[in-house]
């Protein structure tokens, strides 16, 4: 399934939605995506997985790699409503000990201001 | 009809079976969806009780044959006969003595049943190239053998801490390749594979703990989960191949031993490739992915 990115800036708080599967053939596009945000200085990244029903190796380093980077500017890449396939995918390579999950995009923004 | 990537090249496709026991037959589902759907195997890499049905499939076997010869080797009848020497020896090593390593479980039943598949088979016949993993007692590093006897590979692969003696191969002791590395995908890379298809299982723990075998089984699930995660993640993160997770879903849980589930293990197993085969095609035909 082809990927789409769309983003939304809500408060101080970029949100990303991505629907279809981060995998080998997209990520790049995710990552470039992603990275241009940081670029930009919008460090409070919120990715919106609703529609995101796999993601393979390349999705990872995608994600790890947008964590990373926002991170080092002082921000940090959240991640909401991850559909059970991609949750277990995250838990068995241990993404989810590092990167912060919550259930819906609303919780995940309003995370920013705690 | 065989995939073939538009540079003309087809790209090398792995199977990496993990560590899982009865749950490893969600494999002989996923290699039934991959041949359904004309995508062959380049090679084949399995793990502990991956690693039985990773040189089954290596050998050639149908999935038919695979289902019944699983049914026939792994059985609670290979954990019948307690290995009352080595218990007596691990307890009260100045009496019985202590050879060195430790078992509850004699493997003479195993060793039997191994034989049957893989008796006199080795690497060197395999129709798909294999590898299988298995831990060196001595030094704790993963050992990948490729080439010898498939017996002693699988028969050091599977030797379950605690429950089966570690297996000398020349001068290797071997213990379970899931207290090494339960899902080896890096054989995979290493061997050069650009498609890894990786199936993989947490260790079950015991429904309850009821003795002191189910509570050092329970430890070791422990210890082999949680190694699961952390070399998924480095492989995934560490290199550039193509890492494709296929987690068959079961509403039920399986034993150590359910090999009665095998069916339904199977049926789960070709419904999360099959969810995966378009996406398959696609990274095949994908140039310089």
């Amino acid at each position: 399934m082809p990927m789409e990115v769309t983003a939304e800036l809500l408060g101080h708080t970029t949100v990303v939605r991505v629907v279809g599967s981060v995998d080998g053939l997209t990520a790049d596009t995710l990552t470039g995506a992603l990275q241009s945000h940081v670029d930009e200085g919008r460090i409070r990244l919120v990715c919106d997985l609703s529609g995101v029903e796999y993601t393979s190796s390349a999705g990872l380093r995608a994600l790890l790699g947008t964590l990373k980077a926002a991170r080092q500017q002082g921000g940090d890449f959240r991640l909401a409503a991850v559909q059970p396939g991609v949750h277990r995918i995250l838990e068995l390579s241990g993404f989810t000990s590092i990167l912060k999950l919550y259930g819906d995009v609303d919780t995940a923004v309003a995370s920013f201001a705690e | 009809m065989m995939t073939v990537a538009s540079n003309g090249k087809r790209k090398r496709v792995a199977l990496v079976i993990g560590a899982g026991s009865v749950k490893c037959a969600a494999a002989l589902g996923l290699w039934k969806a991959l041949g359904r759907n004309g995508i062959e195997l380049d090679m084949v890499v399995g793990c502990s009780g991956g690693s039985m049905y990773a040189a089954m499939m290596a050998l050639g076997h149908d999935v038919e044959t695979c289902e019944r010869l699983t049914r026939q080797l792994w059985t609670r009848e290979i954990t019948a006969k307690r290995d009352f020497r080595s218990i007596l020896g691990g307890f009260f090593p100045r009496i019985f003595g202590f050879d060195g390593n430790f078992a509850t479980i004699h493997d003479a039943r195993l060793n039997a049943a191994l034989r049957g598949p893989f008796g006199t088979r080795r690497f060197e016949e395999a129709k798909i190239p294999l590898h299988i993993v298995a831990t060196d007692f001595n030094n704790g590093q993963k050992v990948v053998i490729s080439e010898g006897s498939i017996f002693d590979a699988v028969r050091g692969s599977v030797a379950i801490p605690y429950v089966w003696k570690p297996w000398r191969v020349g001068d290797r002791l071997l213990l379970d390749g899931c207290m090494s590395d339960p899902l080896p995908v890096d054989v995979a890379i290493r061997e050069g594979a650009e498609i890894i298809l990786a199936m993989g299982f947490d260790s079950p723990y015991p429904r309850r703990v009821k003795s002191a075998s189910r509570y050092a089984f329970h430890v070791s699930s422990i210890y082999t989960n949680n190694l699961l995660r952390a070399n998924y993640s480095f492989h995934n993160l560490a290199h550039h191949a193509e890492i494709i997770p296929i987690l068959p879903e079961f509403s039920e849980q399986i034993g150590l031993f359910d090999t009665h589930k095998i069916p339904y293990v199977i049926e789960q197993g070709e419904r999360a490739t099959e969810v995966q085969i378009p996406y398959i095609h696609r990274m095949l035909d994908a140039v310089n992915v």
